[in-house]
């Protein structure tokens, strides 16, 4: 038994392992630059000067390192020989795959790395000229085309952009100031830079080694990186830590990040919406397993009856229906007046009339008010699935040779089924409770939804809907755990109650 | 007395006979005793004749509910504009300029056959705005042909027609996921099923070489192609399923490599040594895995990625959900696996891959039907829940869901709220009750 309990637990660690890293790979792979997500454009207007470019790129540097994405990715890579194994220190996400696309069609990461430096300089280079009203457009032009360029690697545009910013530099502009003709030569001053761009470019395209993309190369990054600190963090599990650059606690010291939308900790997002999900899901498995255990016995005891007939094909009209239907009936005729039967609160988890120093039991009853229409949408459907297993479970117990040996002994009824058929029945059942996990989460989804209740459903619908990735993957990890869990309870209670399990387990 | 007897002995020859000829007369082959179970459960009957209904409303929405006629005389010439339709589609046909985005309603047509529903389901009816009812006075419609029987929605859409395209829809959502998915189901199953935990034994090289060439073909064919297939998703579903074909493709080439290089490496005493996969537990793993993910936040998660498309949503549901099929599949397998004539088979010296694909799965592939069955309902239902939710469906295209959800803005529109909901409980409903006829036709106990 032991050793069954051991085994069970020891297989958690895989599995939870593969889905972290499934969740981690999903939240990779999501659009978007997660820093500039999180810093809601603050990297717009970059036509000020030098000053408020060069802050734009500190506060990004800085979200970005807070955020852990100036470490490697993971632990092990598979990349070309081509790609440079630094390539992570380009931190900004969208500058790393334009690279990468260059090195993917020329390959040489050298005479890359210089043509995207001098790009950068030449942009830096403007704001050291002063402007005036005949160079204003032209350094404008280039500071916009350098930050095309940053994200283009088609050949036929990139040449042409820089062909436009060469004649923005060489030629002269003439302008009109108090009715005299001035004619603007500063812009001659980036011409060494514009020169490095364009050397380097033709570099870049002479010196293409495109095969060696076709060389995979393994890399190892040791642990500091983001998959190892978005699970363990970087702070050391025991003792005091000394630097303080180093912020994660990790996903399993309780550390789910911020939020994209407010900055905010997941973790307090979640708290407070765990909280719904709980109640809602144990008051209705409560009341689901209450009915239909007792009802399953019966409908099975009395197959072919009429009561049986008709109890079944209302289980089975309940079992299909969808509850977001249902849900959705509820709302429409009886919580408005449209249709004279105002009988429930519509939306929420209390009243927003309901005073502030209203007592407990106030409340209390306000609150149940509110969830009678939810439990019910979500229990209904878990109750015709668990009566008709337990129904079918029944069945295949009844027919067995015991029960009738024990009938035949003058038995009365009820000692029959509730003493000896329904414990052997009630086997199946409790796996059942495994299975229960997930639909039910994924039931609050749309029921919460529906009735707008403020719960972890409601919340990672929000997240899919505003792309608040962190809170996404740390509700769909949470709950994928749970159901591990759940899974991992359901066996041990199983080996618990049918010893044979764990012994067949164990020799096969 | 004797003649008594005689007549006796020929009335029961005669009874005999005419057991016999009923006997002959039925189809005693496996499938033939199915079918006649099966038409016993007359419940199960009518879903499959549902079933057919419903494909064939869904098959043919755009001749059911259009905003086209079928045939029309403009200008003294005939034209059948939605059959042209799905020919322009296709590319091999064009409009005339003065037909090409023209509102058929508007112009003096000579004569017309319109559809029975003569509405699309993204037509605005501009009179009827404002949530008409089936039962209210619909204005500008005088002829009963030109009623919108199911009312209209915020903005004039007729819900009939949309109720017909969505049908269309659903059809499709169940029927790709779960081909999908059945693939996926019946390799894994077929897999853990048949070679169980002590069967499957490859040789060293053999097993060393594939794992090598899994990553590597894994980089050749996707890793060094993901800008082309990232390029190709926002492009169009059909150039991203085009490169997508291409990289599978390279990667079941590559897949070949190891197990060419295999065949002379074997000679090798130390690489030929035969090793056993526990391919019964790797893939039960694999199950336990995904069945450990809630499937609507799964779904919910990689459609948050994706740009959305109703296809998408197809082919996620389709690979998330072949864990049942693959589950029953092998506890199958594992019945048929120890059953004589496979014993048979493999004495004859028949090769494993024979065994499998033409004795052990036909045999228990019937009773995956089952899970197939009770698979569609689940698909059609995530779908409906999903685009209920407005999540993973283009903005231009009507779901049962999405009509439901219409219903949340405005209470009074009751048949927003009764009609697509009802389609949605009628097609769980037939394919579970389809599920559960199979189930009972198939089942041994009632065989006899």
């Amino acid at each position: 038994m032991f050793t069954y309990v051991l085994k069970r637990v020891l297989y958690f660690i895989p599995t939870l392992f593969i889905i972290s890293l499934f969740t981690f790979s999903l939240s990779k792979m999501a659009p978007g630059d997660p820093v500039e997500l999180r810093l809601q454009g603050g990297m717009q207007g970059q036509t000020g000067n030098l000053d408020t470019k060069l802050a734009g790129e500190k506060a990004y540097f800085e979200m970005s390192d807070k955020l852990g994405l100036d470490k490697p990715t993971f632990y092990i890579t598979l990349s070309s020989a081509a790609i440079p194994d630094t390539l992570y220190r380009i931190q900004k996400k969208n500058d790393r795959s334009t690279i990468k696309r260059l090195i993917r069609k020329y390959g040489n990461w050298d005479e890359i790395s210089e043509y995207y430096h001098a790009l950068k300089d030449l942009e830096n280079a403007t704001y050291t000229i002063e402007r005036n009203l005949g160079n204003a457009e032209n350094l404008r032009l280039i500071r916009d085309n350098a930050n095309v360029l940053y994200l283009t690697h088609e050949d036929p545009r990139i040449t042409r952009l820089i062909a436009r910013m060469d004649t923005a530099v060489k030629v002269p502009v003439d302008y009109v100031v108090d009715s005299q003709t001035v004619t603007d030569n500063s812009m001659i001053a980036l011409n060494d830079d514009i020169e490095r761009v364009k050397a380097a470019y033709v570099a870049v395209k002479q010196n293409a080694t495109p095969a060696k993309n076709y060389i995979p190369v393994l890399s190892w990054y040791g642990f500091d990186n983001q998959y190892h600190t978005w699970l363990f963090g970087d702070i050391p599990w025991f003792g005091k830590s000394k630097d303080p650059t180093k912020t994660s606690l990790g996903f399993f010291r309780g550390d789910f990040g911020e939020s994209y939308l407010d900055g905010r900790p997941v973790k307090s997002i979640l708290y407070e919406a765990i909280k719904y999900t709980m109640i809602l899901n144990i008051i209705s498995v409560f009341i689901a397993y209450i009915i239909s255990i007792p009802m399953g016995v019966e409908t099975a005891v009395q197959k072919d009856t009429t009561f049986d007939r008709i109890s079944t094909t209302m289980l089975f009209i309940l079992y299909s229906l969808p509850s977001f239907w249902i849900a959705t009936l509820c709302v429409v005729f009886i919580t408005t007046p449209e249709y004279g039967m105002d009988l429930f609160p519509t939306y929420g988890v209390s009243s927003s009339t309901l005073a502030d120093d209203a007592g407990f039991w106030t409340r209390f009853k306000d609150s149940a008010y509110h969830f009678i229409l939810p439990v019910f949408c979500l229990t209904y459907g878990s109750f015709a699935f668990i009566s008709r297993q337990m129904r079918g479970g029944m069945l295949s117990v009844i027919r067995q040779d015991y029960i009738r040996t024990a009938q035949a002994k003058g038995l009365d009824k009820a000692k029959v089924v509730w003493k000896h058929a329904f414990r052997n029945s009630l086997i199946p059942i409790i796996t059942l409770f495994a299975n229960l996990f997930p639909l039910m989460i994924s039931g609050s989804v749309i029921i919460e939804y529906i009735f707008n209740i403020p719960g972890m459903g409601r919340v990672s619908y929000e997240a899919v809907v505003a792309r608040n990735y962190p809170v996404l993957y740390t509700v769909f990890m949470f709950s994928a755990i749970l159901t591990m869990v759940g899974i991992l309870v359901s066996d041990i209670m199983y080996a618990v109650v049918d010893p044979r399990i764990s012994f067949s387990k164990k020799t096969g | 007395m004797s003649t008594e007897i005689k007549e006796q002995e020929i009335q029961d020859n005669e009874i005999v006979l005419q057991d016999r000829e009923v006997l002959n007369q039925q189809d005693q082959s496996y499938w033939g005793i199915v079918k006649r179970q099966f038409k016993k459960n007359r419940l199960a009957v009518w879903s499959l004749r549902m079933v057919y209904f419903i494909i064939f409303i869904g098959l043919f929405a755009d001749f059911i509910a259009n905003d086209k006629p079928l045939y029309c005389k403009y200008q003294g010439e005939s034209y059948f504009p939605v059959v042209k339709t799905y020919l322009v589609d296709l590319g091999l046909d064009k409009w005339p300029r003065e037909l090409a985005i023209v509102s058929w309603k508007e112009i003096e047509l000579e004569s017309a056959v319109w559809p029975p529903i003569p509405y699309s389901p993204t037509e605005m009816d501009k009179y009827n705005v404002q949530y008409v009812g089936p039962f209210d006075e619909q204005r500008r419609i005088e002829q009963s042909r030109w009623r919108h029987w199911m009312g209209t929605d915020q903005i004039g859409r007729d819900v009939l027609a949309g109720m017909v395209h969505g049908t269309r829809i659903a059809m499709m959502v169940g029927i790709i996921a779960m081909a999908i998915s059945s693939i996926i189901g019946i390799f894994f199953g077929a897999i853990a099923g048949y070679f169980g935990d002590t069967r499957l034994k490859v040789s060293r090289i053999r097993l060393v070489l594939n794992i090598i060439f899994i990553f590597l073909a894994f980089y050749y064919a996707f890793g060094m192609r993901s800008f082309v297939l990232g390029d190709a998703i926002n492009d169009s579903m059909g150039s991203f399923a085009g490169q997508l074909g291409i990289s599978v493709l390279l990667f079941l080439v590559m897949g070949i490599i190891p197990n060419i290089l295999t065949i002379p490496l074997k000679r090798i005493p130390f690489l030929g040594k035969q090793v056993t996969i526990p391919a019964d537990i790797i893939v039960s793993r694999l199950i336990e895995i995904l069945v450990s993910i809630p499937r609507l936040l799964l779904i919910l998660a990689i459609v948050a990625i994706a740009k959305p498309s109703i296809f998408l949503v197809m082919v996620i549901i389709g690979v998330t959900s072949w864990t049942g099929i693959a589950r029953f599949l092998r506890g199958e397998l594992l019945k048929v696996r120890s059953l004589q004539y496979i014993e048979a088979a493999q004495s004859l010296g028949f090769q494993e891959a024979r065994i499998i694909f033409r004795h052990a799965i036909p045999n228990s592939l019937t009773s995956v039907l089952i899970v197939i069955a009770f698979g569609i309902a689940g698909a059609i239902l995530i779908e409906a829940g999903l685009s209920f939710l407005g999540i993973g469906v283009q903005a231009d295209v009507v779901t049962w869901g999405k009509l439901l959800n219409l219903s949340r803005q405005a209470p009074e529109a009751w048949w927003l709220a009764i009609f697509p909901g009802f389609a949605i409980f009628v097609t769980v409903t037939i394919f579970n009750l389809l599920g559960e006829g199979l189930n009972d036709a198939l089942d041994p106990r009632l065989k006899q």
